[in-house]
């Protein structure tokens, strides 16, 4: 049941097979400020999101993402600085702006009295799509996130997971080229957030592009190539994953894992290069190198004296600073 | 055509919500309640004052229904999903306006027709005096419950609590629609029929201009 309602493959091809041509070229934010009376949402932001990215955008509550987000899909106005699509400002494109974007957001009601179907209906003819082809779309977008059965169901009865799951069956109704996700993994199940999340690698092979907020650090880990760190209004990041590791110089770690039989049997304290050694477990170290180091030659210094000494090891592994790692030493400024 | 949307929309949810039931029933009803219990009013025909009266209710109602509902589907962020397709902010209130305006005048008219039937079972047959006074009425209650509407909206989208917004509208709708009848109660040379109209649709195209001006500002 689960796998033939989320059958990507299926739907993937569906969406090419509609997909008009990608005009779709970029995204751009020139000082972008916004304020809601006393408060400013958002400080001179400026970014760029390119065709095919994979944006993941992330920050405390309050940061400025949704304000962001809603910049993007027209909701919000009034604010100054440039927002250009394809090198155009956006206040004179309205129209084709609908056309090429889907938003998904992070809250949004619906009237009681609707169905799930009824919704979909309503947004789809507004969209432009037309009556004949709206039946067949519908149902098959419902199929893929796995609310068909629930097609007649007035929304008010759904779960919140479900709700969720409706907010993006719309946003994908017309076959976006620039997808715009609020929070779209909050409230999911396991296997929702792992085909939204597979949704979004398929989407971006074929260049979609795709702009989402997210406070689950290891979902934007998993998802973006390109990410944007935003804190009180500023940005105060945007890189590639690799990018913002490298950036912040947080060192190499090295995880060594030792048999039960030959535990510590190293003693790397000598080896100037190594900063700190954590002792995880009997048979697991984490060894700290100092950040201005080459970790390749320590690496292979290390690697010698295991060989020399005869330690039995498991496994023996760089491990990059983790995006959460990252993320809080941006949040809490501590980069260099 | 996104009018057409929107509009039918709208009206579809009102048959869903029950609320065109209520209306089409209720006002009916009170008609029939107002024929039991009706003072003596010597030959004042029963549809007029049926009119009079529904004007007010209907006023009434109109302005509360789309205030509260713009109030509350803006606050509940209903429209977000609208407004990001290509919809004109404007086309989605007067859209709304329609609607509610519709669904009123069908219940009037209904309670109308149910007014004239009875007189015309009591009073043996309808003069054309009786007939064009009885426009007059209608013309003006038409008016009243325009103007009414375009209070609601207003409200709907100036006010952010929803039983500020009720309060308002009950308040400013039922007192402001009054100007449709009193210009015609203040000078006699005034056909009420023609100046009726007249008000019906200049006040509501006025402050439907100013709320959609205001929505059109609103960040969502």
């Amino acid at each position: 049941m689960v796998s033939q309602a989320y059958n990507i493959e299926n739907f993937m091809m569906r969406y090419e097979e509609s997909l008009e041509e990608n005009n779709f070229q970029d995204l751009k934010f020139h000082n972008v400020t916004k304020s809601y009376k006393n408060l400013v949402a958002l400080k001179n932001v400026s970014l760029s999101v390119r065709r095919g990215d994979i944006f993941g955008y992330i920050g405390p509550n309050g940061a400025g993402k949704t304000t962001t987000l809603k910049i993007i899909v027209g909701l919000i106005k009034d604010y100054s600085g440039e927002y250009l699509i394809n090198n155009a400002v956006v206040s004179d494109t309205k129209s084709d702006l609908s056309k090429l974007i889907g938003y998904h957001p992070q809250d949004v009601g619906f009237q009681s009295w609707r169905t799930v179907n009824s919704a979909l209906y309503t947004f789809g003819r507004l969209s432009g799509i037309s009556k004949s082809e709206l039946e067949e779309r519908i149902l098959f977008t419902l199929q893929f996130v796995g609310l068909q059965d629930f097609r007649e169901i007035k929304i008010k009865y759904l779960s919140g997971g479900m709700i969720q799951k409706l907010r993006l069956a719309q946003a994908l109704l017309n076959f976006p080229k620039l997808l715009i996700l609020d929070e779209p993994l909050s409230g999911l199940d396991p296997t929702s957030r792992f085909q939204i999340k597979s949704l979004i690698k398929a989407l971006a092979q074929k260049e979609i592009t795709i702009l989402f907020s997210s406070h689950i650090l290891n979902d934007v880990e998993d998802i973006a190539n390109k990410i944007g760190i935003i804190n009180q209004g500023n940005i105060m990041k945007i890189g590639t994953p690799s990018q913002l590791q490298e950036d912040f110089q947080l060192g190499n770690i090295i995880e060594m894992i030792y048999t039960e039989d030959s535990h510590k049997c190293l003693e790397l304290d000598v080896i100037k290069e190594v900063e700190k050694i954590e002792n995880y477990s009997n048979t697991m170290q984490l060894i700290h190198l100092r950040a201005d180091v080459n970790a390749d030659e320590v690496s292979h210094t290390i690697l010698k004296k295991i060989i020399q000494q005869k330690c039995r090891i498991r496994s023996y592994r760089f491990v990059k600073p983790s995006l959460e790692k990252v993320y809080l030493h941006y949040l809490n400024g501590e980069v260099k | 055509m996104k009018f057409l949307i929107i509009f039918s929309d709208e009206f579809h949810g009102f048959f869903k919500s029950k609320v065109m039931f209520v209306l089409w029933i209720g006002l009916p009803m009170i008609t029939i309640l107002m024929h039991f219990f009706q003072p003596d009013m010597a030959e004042f025909p029963f549809s007029i004052l049926v009119s009079i009266v529904l004007s007010a209710i209907g006023g009434t109602i109109a302005s509360a229904m789309i205030g509260t509902s713009l109030t509350s589907e803006i606050n509940q962020k209903v429209y977000d999903l609208f407004l990001i397709r290509p919809v004109k902010r404007i086309t989605l209130l007067f859209a709304k306006f329609c609607a509610v305006y519709l669904c009123l005048v069908i219940a009037v008219l209904i309670s109308l027709i149910l007014g004239l039937l009875i007189d015309y079972c009591t009073m043996g047959g309808l003069s054309n005096t009786f007939m064009r006074t009885l426009f007059e009425s209608l013309a003006t209650s038409l008016a009243a419950i325009a103007i009414s509407c375009s209070i609601g909206l207003l409200f709907g989208v100036t006010v952010s609590s929803v039983p500020v917004t009720a309060i308002l509208s009950v308040y400013v709708g039922n007192q402001l629609s009054a100007l449709s009848i009193l210009p015609a109660l203040l000078v006699d040379i005034i056909n009420p029929l023609a100046l009726a109209a007249i008000i019906g649709i200049i006040i509501p195209t006025i402050l439907i201009i100013i709320s959609s001006i205001i929505f059109i500002r609103k960040d969502f």
